[in-house]
């Protein structure tokens, strides 16, 4: 069987891209997509703990959840995103600059 | 057999986020994020997961990924035909970013884990998910129902012309 | 765990229970009502929170326990938090009321968003479990987001709406990702059987601070603790005014809880409850702390000096706050929470003020800068004396409570011992710096004379009400054997 590091470095690789994704991108919804690569590469190490640390289903449990907010998040980001396109003509979010810096 | 099929969906997963991360399009980023969540959920099944690898596909792309294309197709105008866009700060966030994929994964691989004494094998995690989810968990499952109520009514608000 | 031994649970979840039949009541009562007639659900709204204080009464006096599996916690510590919360709460939606920026729109469900962002800071306060304090966590910020971007047609609310909900969903992610680590390290959620687990010392030190700066990034970023903070100013200015004075108060206090409840069971060695309470051993993170606190009253401090519209200002000043009450985190013992609990409470009621100065002038004058605040002072009395009292109290002047707040925080942090004095003596360099920036609103007030543009309208007589509410406890409050202080210490003694 694969070893726990394979699941693990699958993780942090997630982690690292959406992390970079976050930081690189200027489009609301890219940054949105780089949220969830985050939030998958979370739920890669609850359920590999699950199996490889616990042997309990808490961990599937937690990834239930997960997915749960994550859904429910991006339903609300988009509206909110939709309404910010409606009045700037774009979604970039460094040119969301009414509010002073 | 499985060793191999293992491992071709490991990659399918890193290079699929890869390309989410690095392309220069985002109509590329967003199909290459359907193959991420499709990996993630082939990863989930190597794992004993069969309940989350069902979830990962209904709810991550049957509506995450569904609702992440409206967005994108809604907000550019698909005539202009050009939905690339630019970034900043690309080799920075690249240094940054391998340092800290680095360090973590450093601190991950010297970390001597709690291993159970035997990798366990789960039949099929469905019953267990469900006795949990209405035992233990019943309270929080509860309370999912009044945010998912709260999100709803929010972005319904948002969402209409009237204000 | 059969579901009767959950049923017994129940009977400690009434407040919470009550509430949710409130966000019902409203929902359905919001049907029946036209936009023009739709503020009727704030009274209902209002009406539950009312009750719900009541329930909470009831409750005084229950030992600590663990509910629901042990997902919550039900003790003297939540309690208070929630206290403030639902009062919080309750004066936001009364200042709502009136409030033209909301005035020719629905607003019924503005109130029941209000209504489940408190139902989500009760359980926040309480969650004993990694996915309850996450599931809490995002019900509150989801809630946040929502009516942050409540003024759908005004570009500086979706501004603050779409930077708000960007930081917060990539701040909860990474603390999310430190919360999947945790579970790894320990093997279960609960955050009692991690903090068992840790002290056996099978977790490599840099292992433990890699955790903790993830799950800073979550809580740093409820409580606006810098270098978390860059959405503050964006989201404060743009959000509804009566958003903006409710968000920098009540989800602050309740991520202060958890981050309390977090730091000091999970992350400490022997009984929280003990009063030779240590950090986990390989693992500063008062330390941590304590640098955070220091950088966060400072860039709050600093940059708010800069400002010249009310709300950024207080913004800033917001973040400044946050600075001061990690203070109290760095001590972690019984002092330093009932300090931090006392501050709360005091913080709620003379930041809500500021902020309520603010939308009254906002009404009156459709002014929100501080240089158009000329000769106020005069022109409104009551409203000066009002906005003097609560910038004495965020200053930390005498004789308000302010001061004793600060009193307290500053007492614990020297009472702990020679290790964080310079802490002390940095807070007191900002206490000085803040005093410039406050008496600058004052001074434009008092001191300004300009024209006065006219009055728009007159101010509601239960707004003056409403101001009375929040000036006295401000003035008074201390005296008389100081209650809120007696009720603080008795909260942090049951821990669960």
């Amino acid at each position: 069987m694969h070893a726990l590091s394979s699941y693990l470095i699958l993780s942090a690789l997630l982690f690292s891209l959406g992390l970079y994704t976050v930081i690189t991108r200027k489009n609301a919804v890219a940054i949105l997509m780089g949220i969830e690569l985050i939030l998958n590469a979370a739920n890669v190490n609850f359920i590999a703990f699950s199996k490889f640390v616990t042997h309990h289903v808490e961990g599937h449990l937690m990834a239930v959840f997960i997915i749960m907010l994550a859904a429910a998040e991006a339903a609300v980001a988009l509206a909110i995103i939709l309404n910010l396109y409606n009045d700037h003509g774009n979604i970039n979010v460094d040119e969301a600059n009414a509010l002073k810096r | 057999m499985g060793e191999v099929i293992f491992w071709v969906i490991w990659a399918l997963v890193a290079v699929s986020a890869m390309v989410v991360a690095f392309s220069k399009n985002l109509v590329y980023s967003v199909f290459s994020l359907l193959a991420t969540f499709i990996g993630v959920a082939g990863i989930y099944i190597f794992l004993n997961a069969d309940f989350l690898a069902v979830t990962q596909i209904v709810i991550y792309v049957g509506g995450i990924l569904v609702l992440l294309v409206f967005g994108i197709m809604l907000t550019n105008r698909i005539v202009v035909a050009k939905i690339t866009q630019s970034s900043l700060q690309r080799t920075t966030g690249l240094v940054v970013v391998g340092a800290i994929f680095l360090v973590l994964v450093l601190t991950l691989l010297n970390q001597t884990w709690p291993l159970a004494t035997s990798a366990a094998e789960f039949d099929s995690t469905v019953n267990n998910i469900g006795e949990l989810l209405f035992g233990d968990y019943l309270i929080l499952f509860e309370v999912a129902s009044v945010l998912l109520l709260g999100a709803l009514i929010g972005a319904a608000t948002l969402a209409r012309k009237e204000l | 765990m059969d579901l009767t031994q959950l049923a017994l649970s129940l009977k400690y979840f009434i407040p919470e229970m009550v509430l949710t039949g409130f966000i019902v009541v409203a929902i359905l009562y919001d049907l029946f009502l036209k936009p023009e007639t739709s503020h009727r659900v704030g009274f209902v709204a209002i009406a539950g929170l009312v009750v719900t204080l009541g329930m909470l009464y009831q409750q005084q006096g229950i030992p600590a326990t663990g509910i629901f599996a042990n997902m919550f916690a039900l003790d003297g510590f939540a309690t208070f938090f929630k206290w403030v919360v639902a009062i919080g709460a309750a004066l936001a939606i009364w200042m709502s009321l009136d409030t033209k920026e909301l005035e020719n729109r629905r607003v019924g469900e503005y109130h029941i968003l209000i209504l489940i962002l408190v139902l989500g800071m009760f359980l926040l306060v309480s969650a004993t479990h990694i996915i309850s304090i996450y599931l809490s966590l995002e019900m509150v910020s989801i809630m946040s987001y929502l009516l942050a971007g409540y003024l759908k047609e005004n570009s500086r609310s979706n501004e603050a709406s779409v930077k708000y909900v960007i930081y917060g969903a990539f701040s909860s992610g990474i603390m999310l990702y430190g919360l999947s680590l945790l579970y790894g390290l320990t093997g279960t959620g609960y955050i009692s059987e991690i903090q068992a687990q840790l002290v056996l010392g099978q977790v490599s030190p840099v292992m433990l601070v890699l955790v903790t700066v993830l799950l800073l990034a979550g809580f740093g970023y409820k409580i606006s603790a810098v270098p978390f903070h860059f959405w503050t100013p964006d989201v404060y200015e743009g959000a509804p005014t009566p958003i903006t004075a409710f968000l920098s108060v009540a989800p602050k206090a309740a991520g202060f809880a958890v981050l309390i409840r977090f730091f000091n069971v999970a992350l400490s060695q022997g009984d929280p409850n003990t009063p030779s309470w240590l950090a986990l051993p390989g693992l500063d993170w008062p330390m941590i702390i304590a640098v955070l606190s220091a950088i966060t009253m400072t860039v709050g401090n600093v940059l708010a000096i800069q400002q010249n519209n009310i709300k950024r200002l207080l913004a800033y000043s917001s973040i400044a706050h946050a600075g001061y009450m990690l203070m109290g985190v760095v001590v972690a013992d019984q002092t330093g929470i009932a300090a931090i609990l006392y501050y709360a409470g005091v913080y709620m009621l003379m930041n809500l003020g500021a902020f309520f100065v603010a939308i009254q002038i906002k009404n009156i004058y459709n002014t929100e800068t501080i240089a158009d605040y000329a000769g106020l002072g005069f022109k409104a009395p009551w409203i000066g004396i009002a906005m003097a009292v609560f910038l004495f109290a965020l200053t930390g002047l005498p004789p308000t409570a302010g001061f004793v707040a600060k009193f307290y925080l500053f007492r614990a942090l020297v009472q702990f011992g020679d290790g964080f004095l310079w802490l002390a003596m940095f807070g007191l360099l900002n206490g000085v710096v803040s005093l410039f920036y406050y008496m600058r609103i004052l001074k434009a007030m008092y001191f300004d004379k300009m024209e006065i543009p006219e009055k728009l309208t007159a101010v509601p007589l239960h707004f003056n009400v409403l101001m009375f509410i929040l000036v006295v406890p401000l003035l008074v409050g201390w005296m008389f054997g100081d209650p809120l202080s007696i009720w603080a210490a008795e909260a942090v003694q049951f821990f669960f």
